[in-house]
């Protein structure tokens, strides 16, 4: 029997999970690097939905699709909130 | 008789490419033989719809615009030869890359000769009023695939402040120091959205504009407008408001990808129970496409955020389609999609709703043995056997790819004449599809 015949175990690394905030941070990051404006890109991403508003550097248009646009926003709507209060 | 050139229609400016023959070599005609189960990958060019209104959108720039990756077609060839008429220096870089420098625009008017060529001519007729106050041209050409009204162009420049004139088979259009309107598209068509936002762009003030085009395309203007100093926001819903700046700059860009090429090849993918690997595609783009080729029995997988790879069944299953502006299905795959309904298991029912002209690609169907019948605005294909190779000819540019497709799941061989059609829309479509084992190719007939 050769090597590739006998079973074989392979150890698949585990998807990292990013929070709707994790994301949103490294899009913003990732899009400034390119020399884009983040908020104006992000805004146009949420309002249409199209990921070409958003960079493949640093595969953020990749990261931007794991969470809808609505989690995107809520967790938006969720820290604008909280920051007013502590305010 | 088919006798293999390399030639390109370039050469040959001003020719109607209906009607009249290559000068000294005949007709350019496309030979497809059929059964090949198409295998491999194919990267996907820049979307033409994106470039020429960006190309055209250079106008507005002081600084120079540096465009990465943009398609060897006739029609960015006629756009470029455009600009030049207009008073730019345009430049091939090597990588497909174009540097188009604006040096101050002597001529307002877009000539006959190449407006009748390409009807996205008409798209530098918002970037000249802005920039010169006035511009001029022939009412546009294009595919014979239905009456497209420049009525919502018009009605936009006029919102803007803009008068027009029309004699002798010219509209011109006056107007200096425009302002920002509210605009609300009767239609959302996707050229009056781009030519009303390139006007609105060095207008005083706020522009609205209603009922836009959703397009990937318009939004993919507004990212080249917003890099090279623009203020456009909402591009890809239904309003776009356009905040008027006092001059733009140059910039670097990347054009997206093609969602129509990408689509074409899909379904080429699955005609042929083939297997094709697409690069560089946004998948979003093409989602109506992707449900419909696994309605009809295709596998489709997103491989990447660029990537996906089509597995077509052995036979596809009948469908009904329905022409739509984004998100809906693209009217631009309509006849290459009903070129595989042709040989589907079942009867579809194809719904054409964007433009009324589009059908002519049927009784070319037909001459290959396809069922089809029209009523109104729909076809009913009724799904054969097989088709059989036959000579045809490609009457606009979606309808060629259409014939070669067909040709391409065919017995026999496919002539096919009209090819400078194909030209204009699709970057080395017979290399691509000859990459995937296709076997096209390209000769003239005396």
């Amino acid at each position: 029997m050769s090597e590739w015949e006998k079973t074989m175990r392979f150890r698949v690394k585990a998807e990292v999970e990013y929070s709707a905030r994790d994301i949103l941070r490294l899009v913003y990051q990732a899009l400034k690097e390119k020399g884009h404006n983040p908020v104006d890109q992000i805004v146009g991403y949420l309002l249409s939905g199209d990921p070409a508003y958003i960079t493949s550097h640093r595969d953020a248009r990749t990261l931007v699709r794991r969470l809808e646009r609505d989690e995107l926003l809520a967790e938006l709507v969720r820290h604008y909130l909280e920051e007013e209060k502590g305010a | 008789m088919v006798r293999a050139t390399t030639g390109t229609l370039g050469e040959f400016e001003g020719l109607d490419p209906l009607v009249e023959p290559v000068p000294g070599r005949g007709w350019d005609v496309l030979a497809v033989w059929g059964g090949a189960r198409l295998a491999g990958t194919i990267p996907v060019s820049a979307a033409k719809n994106a470039v020429l209104p960006i190309l055209a959108a250079s106008l507005l720039a002081d600084g120079p615009t540096v465009l990465r990756g943009v398609p060897d077609l006739e029609d960015v060839r006629t756009m470029c030869r455009l600009l030049t008429e207009l008073g730019c220096e345009v430049v091939w870089q090597p990588s497909r890359t174009l540097r188009i420098q604006n040096r101050g625009l002597q001529v307002h008017e877009a000539p006959y000769e190449l407006v009748r060529l390409m009807r996205a001519s008409f798209l530098v007729m918002g970037p000249l009023l802005a920039r010169a106050g006035r511009a001029k041209t022939a009412l546009p050409g294009g595919c014979a695939i239905g009456s497209r009204p420049i009525d919502l162009h018009l009605k936009g420049f006029a919102a803007l402040g803009a008068r027009m004139e029309f004699a002798h088979g010219r509209i011109q259009v006056e107007g200096r120091g425009l302002s920002g309107a509210r605009i609300y598209l009767d239609f959302p068509s996707v050229t009056a959205t781009e030519n009303i936002m390139m006007a609105a762009c060095l207008a005083r003030g706020t522009t609205l504009i209603e009922n836009a085009a959703q397009e990937p395309e318009v939004v993919d203007l507004a990212g080249y407008l917003n890099a090279a100093g623009g203020r456009v926001r909402g591009a890809g819903t239904d309003v776009v408001r356009v905040e008027g700046v006092d001059a733009l700059t140059g910039c670097e860009y990347q054009v997206i990808p093609d969602r129509i090429e990408a689509g074409t090849f899909m379904l080429a993918a699955a005609m042929t129970g083939g297997n094709i690997r697409l690069e560089n595609v946004v998948p979003e783009h093409l989602k109506a496409v992707v449900a419909k080729l696994r309605e009809a029995g295709a596998e489709v997988a997103e491989e990447s955020d660029t990537s996906l790879r089509v597995r077509g069944p052995i036979r596809p299953r009948a469908v009904d389609i329905k022409t739509l502006p984004f998100p809906g299905f693209p009217t631009d795959l309509q006849a290459p999609a009903m070129a595989m309904l042709t040989r589907a298991e079942g009867t579809s029912i194809v719904t054409e709703t964007v433009f009324e002209n589009r059908f002519l690609h049927v009784d070319e169907l037909k001459r290959m043995g396809a069922d089809i019948r029209i009523e109104g605005r729909s076809a009913i294909v009724r799904g054969v056997e097989r088709l059989t190779g036959a000579p045809v000819r490609a009457t606009d540019l979606r309808a060629g790819a259409c014939l070669v497709l067909a040709g391409l799941m065919a017995e026999g061989i496919t002539e096919i004449t009209g090819v400078q059609h194909i030209d204009r829309g699709y970057a080395d479509f017979v290399g691509k599809l000859q990459r995937v084992g296709a076997r096209v190719e390209r000769g003239t007939m005396a």
